[in-house]
């Protein structure tokens, strides 16, 4: 889609999201947040007074993509997503993960209590989930149903632990909190889980779409050059049928993104956005491993990295759950047929 | 009241709206003037007859609500295909009979204002829009059906007359038809895609023999059609008689991408069907609430939704001049392959409807019991899933197919 802001176009920001995240290759997490908050990428969506672009998500899609499929290790979703959410109670800090010269990171499952004590606010639980949390300096987790707090990593009684899941290159902690005082500011309301979680479903099929695409990309190039039974293996119909049914499954995730975008679009395009990217993308990837036979099972061949951020992404958005939920709001909306004429 | 009497009460094509106010115009038209016995999600559904079905459709294309894209000089109504796709959503959300003639409106007429000289523009494309003609696609033929290129029947040229010989099969609606979109070869066998042309058969033409066949839902909608010695003037060759194959390859993307647009639509009407019916029973409204069938319930939202991403990026494409090409084949096998999976869910779940049944359970039984048998050739026409995983992996992956 040829939309443009500013004579912006999303697709100048694939190019550069592409060559800053290969950049990124062997940086710590701090240089990484440098470079990539000095080329304008943290704050896509972020608004003008944080030092962000304050575009529309159509052009956090390709950032996210390119993340994807460079398999980026850095919290970049949380990121973005922080970045616009904290700008209004929380500039000082949105300016700081912005620009790059802070990190921070989102923990996806589960929820803590807070407790009012005196000026401070007390919090205490586990939460799950949160890619990168080693290296970040705030931590943003929910509480109770529907709001969040900030929690500067370091606070005493925050303890990580982990690594634990797949993904590599992102590892995800666990985080314990024990009675943790944050300041009354850093508790955020009612309303602002929902809130990152709808905007993060479309970033995280964006995310996967890249993954996808570079599976899909690397199965293609093998099955081109690698021969058995005296020709390549893309001669071979089932080695063709199976690429073209990723190919579907590629330009599907990809449309149910565009269209979660513009229009009237709303919650249904998103959650259909992130489940089908949820469940095209772990095919896509599955079927690029296998058509890569004993090389896909070895640790050389990347794919295992992709299938690994794919895996990750699907569980830190429940896309189960989610994919549950969406069947019986569904359900309840529609009345019983009534027997009359209709 | 009928169809025949029926006036149109809001005349859709002349108004000059945009976006919002076109949509509730057209609603407002189709429900105020589809008859409510022909809607199959209706207690008093009983399917209309072919005059009935023909009346209907004229009235639409009064209405101004078909050969919307066409230029008005041909009896189209110059609209945009966002405005087409508009109707088609809204056509989509009844549960509306399809079109006799979609082959006339959908395949034909394209082509016809594609590759037709004027003075058959003039002659066909008005005809068509007014339901004086039906017409049918014969393509497929006994022996070459995937492998369209093997294709048989012959057409030779004498001065101004084609002289053809062969046999059609699956042939949707022939036997209502009074024309076909024939595809014939003009030279040897050898050649696959050269000496391939397309022409307009009258098919009350001498020579011509329509047989039908029954299908597995009972219903006698394809036939084999014969060509013995039937002569057909070159006024009704179209395009140049090598032509065909390249012709005949659009009809095709069109027939993938956006033949029946409204599908998706209409995919989502049906969902909804099967789940305000099961909603009556208690024993399936349990079902419907049980995670599994939540689970499988919301998969079929979410193809439902891919499928309309597919169908409003096509008609993206084109509104920006592009063409659609083998991208056709990626919305032809998704929508097929979804709406099986859809109808078996259907058969699955209605299937444990608790005796005696309730009315509405009927209802949607009968419904549904059709589309599934009808969605078992979904993947079979318009080129089977192998053909379009074949054009994919081809034309749009590239993969070599060389040793
Ligand atoms: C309801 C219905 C309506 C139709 N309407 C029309 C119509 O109006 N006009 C018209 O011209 N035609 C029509 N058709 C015909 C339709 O286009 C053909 O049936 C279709 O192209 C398949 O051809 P076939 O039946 O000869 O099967 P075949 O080509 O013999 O195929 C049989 C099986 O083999 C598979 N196969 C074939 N070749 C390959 C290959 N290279 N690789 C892998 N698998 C392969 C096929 O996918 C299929 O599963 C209709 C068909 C149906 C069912």
């Amino acid at each position: 889609m040829a939309m443009t802001e500013d004579g912006l176009s999303p697709a100048d920001f694939a190019a550069t999201a592409a060559r800053a995240i290969a950049a990124c290759a062997g940086f710590t997490a701090r240089q990484q947040a440098e470079r990539l908050g000095g080329d304008g990428l943290l704050g896509v969506t972020a608004n003008e007074e944080v030092g962000g672009l304050g575009l529309s998500a159509a052009f956090a899609v390709p950032v996210a993509a390119a993340a994807g499929s460079g398999l980026l290790g850095f919290p970049l979703l949380e990121t973005l997503l922080l970045g616009r959410l904290l700008q209004a109670p929380l500039p000082d800090v949105s300016r700081a993960l912005v620009s790059g010269a802070s990190c921070a990171t989102i923990a996806w499952t589960n929820a803590v209590t807070a407790k009012a004590q005196g000026d401070l606010i007390l919090l205490s639980g586990c939460i799950g989930r949160a890619p990168c949390a080693a290296d970040a300096d705030w931590l943003l987790v929910r509480v109770g149903d529907d709001a969040t707090a900030l929690v500067p990593a370091t606070t005493s009684g925050v303890v990580l632990e982990g690594p634990t899941g797949l993904d590599l290159t992102m590892p995800e902690y666990t985080v314990r909190l024990d009675h943790v005082s944050i300041a009354e500011r850093n508790l955020l309301p009612a309303g602002t889980w929902p809130l990152l979680q709808s905007d993060a479903l479309v970033l995280r099929a964006a995310a996967i779409m890249g993954s996808a695409e570079a599976c899909l990309v690397m199965a293609q190039e093998h099955a081109s050059t690698r021969r058995q039974f005296g020709h390549a293996l893309a001669y071979n119909q089932a080695i063709r049928h199976a690429l073209a049914r990723h190919k579907l499954g590629l330009e599907s995730i990809r449309h149910a993104i565009t269209r979660s975008l513009f229009g009237e679009a709303g919650a249904l395009e998103r959650n259909a956005a992130f489940l089908a990217a949820a469940s095209h993308g772990v095919a896509i990837s599955q079927g690029a491993l296998q058509v890569h036979g004993g090389m896909g099972f070895t640790w050389d061949v990347p794919i295992h990295r992709h299938l690994r951020r794919i895996l990750a992404l699907q569980a830190q958005g429940d896309a189960s759950g989610l994919l549950r939920a969406l069947g019986q709001r569904y359900v309840t909306e529609i009345e019983p047929s009534s027997e009359a004429v209709a | 009241m009928t169809v025949m009497e029926a006036q149109p009460r809001a005349d859709v094509a002349a108004a000059s709206l945009t976006g919002e106010a076109y949509r509730l115009k057209v609603r407002d038209w189709l429900r105020n003037e589809l008859p409510g016995s022909y809607r199959s999600d209706s207690p008093q559904f009983s399917p209309p007859t072919l005059e009935q079905s023909i009346a209907w459709e004229a009235a639409m294309h009064r209405a101004g609500l078909s050969g919307m894209t066409w230029p008005t000089s041909y009896g189209g109504h110059g609209r945009t295909l966002r405005e087409h796709l508009i109707v088609n959503q809204e056509i989509g959300a009844l549960a509306m009979p399809d079109s006799v003639n979609s082959i006339g409106k959908e395949l034909a007429g394209p082509i016809i204002l594609a590759i037709g000289t004027e003075e058959q523009k003039k002659r066909f494309l008005p005809a068509i829009l007014q339901m004086r003609n039906i017409w049918c696609q014969g393509f497929s033929e006994p022996e070459a059906g995937s492998d369209l290129a093997g294709l048989r029947t012959r057409a030779v040229r004498h001065g101004d007359i084609w002289r053809i010989n062969g046999q059609k099969i699956w042939t949707s609606g022939a036997a209502r038809s009074q024309r076909c979109l024939l595809l014939a070869r003009t030279g040897p066998v050898e050649d696959r895609h050269r000496g391939l042309a397309l022409f307009a058969v009258p098919l009350d033409a001498p020579g011509v023999r329509v047989r039908t066949i029954k299908s597995i839902d009972g219903k006698e909608s394809f036939c084999e059609v014969f060509f013995d010695d039937v002569e057909v003037a070159q006024l009704d060759a179209l395009g140049a008689p090598d032509e065909g194959w390249a012709a005949a390859i659009r009809v095709l993307e069109i027939e993938r991408a956006t033949n029946r647009m409204y599908r998706a639509w209409r995919f989502e009407n049906e969902l909804r069907h099967l789940i305000s019916a099961c909603k009556t029973d208690t024993v399936l409204a349990g079902l419907l609430a049980d995670s599994h069938y939540a689970v499988r319930l919301a998969e079929t939202v979410v193809d439902i939704e891919v499928l309309k991403a597919h169908v409003e990026t096509a008609v993206d494409v084109l509104v920006n001049g592009g063409s659609i090409g083998a991208r056709g084949s990626l919305a032809k096998l998704h929508w097929s392959e979804a709406h099986q999976r859809f109808a078996m869910l259907a058969m699955e779940l209605l299937s444990k409807a608790p005796l005696p049944l309730a009315p509405s359970v009927k209802v949607a039984l009968r419904r549904f019991e059709g589309i599934y048998l009808a969605s078992r050739a979904e993947t079979i026409y318009a080129g089977t899933t192998e053909i379009q995983l074949g054009i994919i992996a081809d034309r749009i992956l590239a993969l070599s197919k060389g040793r």
